[in-house]
């Protein structure tokens, strides 16, 4: 059995492309877990997609074993997402730790990102060794990026460890920092068997794994367990380390983090945050967990061809599988069929969910412009909530519109102030303070509309700061706004998939913006189309589409009939992948018209 | 049957033509003597069509050896139809002879235009006086006469338009044709265009010419058989409605195309491949395609619609296999109703609307 005192658990908490994933392989390498020759970059990222992007999003605990001063420890490093929109799987792999190595780029410095999930860390009670990353690229500047450690989160300098994922620099003392710094894990190993379900995911051979820390007792193959949040029970098949291939073992003991399976079917009974105990002898209270994220952007996906329905709604089970925190309900839209509302967490797990889909599925999907949930109260007293603007109920019903509101904090160069402000005030942002995290670089922070971020803030960020700035937002809540449902109108008929919620002082801009980018998107047709966006009954902006006046192939004689009969074959085909809205034939972009915020 | 020599090449042209290769022409004639062979027999047909290329740019020795070739290999029905092309300066009073005496009875006569600016954007060689002459050459010996015009040339106006046509209908032809002019990809004109140093007409001045071109014709008792022809009454080109309504035809020469036995195929458009390859004996056949029976029903829509007799439902079942009604459903009805189609039950054709937008209408019912 191993004992506590020679187990760390750990996670290592960075900005993007600050090295998180090169100094985690770093790690592997130094203590043995993988050969150099294995040896390559980004072995924890197992999904294309997270090697493309750079981006981790599914976290995969590893443990490794490692010598020190005439010791063998455990150290199980809990890997952490590294964007926005997956904050709440860093709290999940935080609850599993003691402690977190917070890995900061020495060129780049103090990102917004760092700042929140360093926060997060103090939060948990986590003790942090702070590592200054990249040091021996030339342009690294260690004193100013410490300075800022202090500024931003109290750390001081000579806590700071300096390390290169790339070269291997200073990873022995990081693995020394965490032994001697993140205290063992306690709890009684004699108690009942209480243990924190923090990941889990589907495996068609072997049914749900289900990642855990063991806070008290021991977790045994064979054993007769309860999911304390179902009740359900279930016996242990399999239990297991990854090292950092699956390693099975035959128990895991207090302090220690690896998976089990037991024949769960459906992964909706496991639940993240759950407790897991001994079933003959339960523990006697079930440990607080966390709250499982709610999805704050939705969208429709509809496949471009009908005949896809079917096939789109087993791809998203498949998806919902081993991604609890994407939902999806069917729904019809009058302008595109059968199709689905579905929920995520941001834009960012929006487009991955939909590249895996078309990539992955091979299914050409049209999907309409996110929009957030909004809170209706009804004249009636209700509390309605709403994820598609369609269910919008009429403005005499409406007592009161709320809608999300985030605490966006900005990390930027000084000098972009001013622009920045701008920004935020185009979006109906309230500024809340200033911190100086350095004479040239400094923290704002704001309360914004989450819907004024969905579309295209981030972008906005990097243009204004050429690329400096970074951000990070949690939702505070809902405040009621002066909110209206825009319609469009495509020759006379209102399309449903076209209609967003906006803010009544932006609607008529917001209409005008997107009629001219759906002029340019449809093409010309027999007729004059004319297009209108309304609040309720009235018009508030309108563009036409002129007619095609002359459009015909003057010769066609022997030698032509070939080229030509494939060229309108081509343009026909064109035409068939388009959705019909009456006569008027929409293409797939139309629908992301209104995602288009500038004139 | 195709002659690829000119004596130059104008800005708008893709077809398969050369300029200042006058030493080939007695091989190509060979080369097409070779190709013809090919048949085996002699093939009696009812409408003969040489075009290019520029046929009268051969010298009247040459002219008579290939008319002698084809009147040898391709003898012609003799209520048959013979079209040759030719260009305004290279038809003297002997060339004319000479078509005349193998049988030529129509002459189409490249005019494109009776205003030199238009023409000098046309990069077109011959000047307007040379036109008239030409066609009471051509008259004289018998011959019908068809002219083509273009419109829709840069710098054109309206006015202009009007004074080619007036010019034209002043020589009396049998028989119109008025092409809107079309930048071909890779063309002199196409790239000019791409440069930006010509700016092409509005498609509303382009709709105004055509229309204009309908007007005036119709006015002077010329029919509007197909999209961009006019004739008088029995005059129109049997050659050129054998393509229309998708009926088979051989072709022989550089870059010709043929459709045999539900094959269409086109010769390749290098002139020294074409040369080594045909008096070898080999095949000169680039690329062939043989379609479904379905999409060449479709093909036969769209083509058979280019008429001002559209499409017969019983003759086009008949000679695709498929009920038009099937083939395109209720798209058909909506067209009726927007007034791009007219359809009296059995035949089914464009409206003058739908002369103006026939692509538009076209990618419809594919």
């Amino acid at each position: 059995m191993t004992d506590p005192q020679f187990i760390r658990n750990f996670s290592i908490i960075a900005h993007i492309d600050h090295g998180k994933s090169t100094l985690c392989d770093q790690l592997l390498l130094k203590t043995g877990a993988i050969s150099e020759r294995d040896f390559r970059n980004q072995v924890l990222d197992s999904m294309d997609l997270e090697r493309e992007r750079g981006i981790t999003i599914r976290m995969h605990p590893v443990t490794v074993y490692h010598e020190y001063k005439g010791k063998t420890y455990e150290l199980n490093l809990v890997d952490t997402p590294g964007h926005v929109d997956f904050g709440y799987e860093v709290s999940r792999s935080l609850a599993a730790c003691e402690g977190a190595v917070l890995l900061v780029d020495a060129t780049q410095g103090v990102q917004a990102q760092t700042v929140a999930n360093a926060y997060l860390a103090i939060e948990h009670d986590l003790t942090i060794v702070p590592v200054l990353n990249k040091i021996d690229m030339a342009i690294a500047r260690p004193e100013a990026v410490a300075e800022e450690m202090d500024s931003a989160l109290g750390i001081k300098a000579d806590e700071i460890l300096h390390a290169s994922g790339k070269t291997g620099q200073g990873v022995e003392e990081v693995l020394a920092a965490v032994i001697d710094r993140v205290p063992a894990p306690s709890g009684d190993v004699n108690a009942p068997l209480k243990a924190l379900v923090y990941n889990s995911h589907f495996d068609s051979y072997k049914g749900v794994v289900v990642y855990v820390r063991v806070k008290e007792g021991t977790l045994r193959k064979g054993q007769r367990i309860k999911l304390m949040r179902g009740g359900n029970e279930y016996e242990v098949a399999d239990i297991g380390q990854f090292r950092p291939a699956p390693t099975s073992c035959s128990q895991l003991v207090v302090g220690q983090v690896g998976y089990f399976m037991a024949q769960i079917k459906n992964i909706a009974d496991v639940h993240i945050g759950d407790t897991v105990t001994d079933a003959l002898n339960p523990t006697a209270e079930a440990l607080p967990g966390y709250k499982e994220p709610k999805p704050m952007v939705f969208s429709g996906l509809y496949p471009t061809n009908n005949n896809d329905f079917e096939t789109l709604r087993e791809e998203l089970a498949k998806l919902r599988l081993n991604d609890s925190s994407f939902v999806y309900q069917p729904e019809v839209s009058e302008g595109l069929g059968f199709g689905f509302r579905c929920g995520f967490l941001g834009m960012l797990h929006r487009e991955i969910i939909q590249q895996r889909l078309e990539r992955d599925c091979d299914l050409d999907l049209v999907q309409t412009a996110p929009n957030v949930t909004y809170e209706i109260l009804t004249r009636r007293g209700e509390t309605l909530l709403i994820d598609n603007p369609q269910k919008v109920p009429d403005a005499g019903q409406i007592e009161e519109f709320r809608e999300p509101i985030v605490r966006i904090n900005f990390l930027i160069p000084a000098e972009n102030i001013g622009d920045l402000m701008t920004l935020c005030h185009e979006r109906r942002a309230v500024y809340v303070r200033t911190e100086y995290l350095s004479q040239s670089r400094v923290i704002l922070v704001f309360e914004m509309p989450l819907a004024e971020i969905i579309y295209d803030l981030y972008d906005k960020l990097k243009s204004v700061t050429h690329g400096y700035g970074t951000m990070d937002y949690e939702v505070i809540g809902f405040r009621p706004a002066d909110l209206v449902r825009l319609d469009v109108l495509v020759h006379h008929k209102r399309v449903d998939a076209l209609s967003t919620i906006v803010h009544r002082s932006n609607a008529e801009r917001r209409g005008r913006i997107l009629l001219k980018k759906l002029r340019e998107e449809i093409d010309r047709h027999l007729f004059e189309v004319v297009l209108q966006a309304a609040i309720g009954s009235r018009i508030i902006a309108r563009e036409n589409i002129a007619a095609i006046k002359k459009n015909v192939t003057a010769k066609c004689y022997g030698g032509d009939i070939t080229r030509k009969r494939k060229l309108w074959a081509k343009q026909a085909a064109g035409k068939k992948r388009m959705k019909m809205i009456g006569q008027v034939e929409l293409p797939q972009e139309a629908f992301l018209a209104v995602l288009e915020t500038d004139e | 049957m195709h002659v690829p020599f000119c004596a130059h090449h104008c800005g708008y042209c893709d077809f398969a033509v050369v300029a200042g290769r006058d030493e080939l022409i007695d091989r190509y004639l060979d080369a097409l003597e070779a190709e013809l062979a090919r048949l085996g027999e002699a093939a009696s047909v009812e409408t003969l069509f040489l075009g290019g290329g520029t046929p009268t740019h051969l010298a009247p020795e040459q002219l008579d050896r290939l008319l002698a070739t084809l009147a040898r290999w391709l003898p012609l029905h003799p209520q048959g139809e013979f079209t040759v092309e030719a260009n305004p300066d290279t038809l003297s009073d002997d060339k004319v002879a000479v078509l005349a005496r193998w049988g030529v009875n129509r002459v189409s006569l490249g005019a494109q235009s009776f205003a030199s600016a238009t023409l000098a954007v046309l990069e077109r060689a011959h000047q307007p006086e040379a036109i008239a002459p030409a066609v009471q050459r051509v008259r004289r010996a018998g011959l019908m006469v068809s002219l083509d015009l273009i419109f829709g040339v840069p710098g054109q106006s309206l006015q202009d338009w009007r004074a080619d046509l007036l010019q034209a209908l002043s020589l009396q032809p049998d028989h119109l044709s008025t092409y809107g002019l079309t930048y071909e990809k890779g063309t002199p004109l196409w790239k000019q265009r791409r440069r930006g140093q010509l700016i092409p007409l509005s498609e509303a001045d382009e709709l105004t010419m055509y229309e204009l071109a309908m007007d005036l014709l119709g006015e002077r008792g010329f029919e509007h058989y197909e999209i961009s022809n006019f004739a008088f009454s029995g005059r129109r080109s049997r050659h050129n409605q054998v393509y229309w309504a998708n009926h088979a035809y051989h072709g022989f020469g550089l870059g010709a195309a043929r459709y045999v036995h539900g094959v269409r195929s086109v010769n390749t458009r290098d002139l020294d491949g074409y040369l080594r390859k045909a008096l070898a004996g080999e095949s000169v056949t680039r690329a062939s395609e043989q379609l479904a029976p379905e999409e060449r029903a479709r093909e036969t829509l769209v083509v058979q619609l280019r008429r001002s007799d559209g499409i017969e439902r019983a003759a086009f079942t008949e000679q695709t296999g498929f009920v038009l009604d099937e083939l395109i459903g209720t798209r058909l009805t909506t067209l009726v109703e927007q007034g791009f189609l007219h359809d009296d039950g059995q035949h089914v054709c464009l409206t003058r609307r739908g002369k103006c937008v026939a692509d538009a209408v076209i990618e419809r019912l594919l």
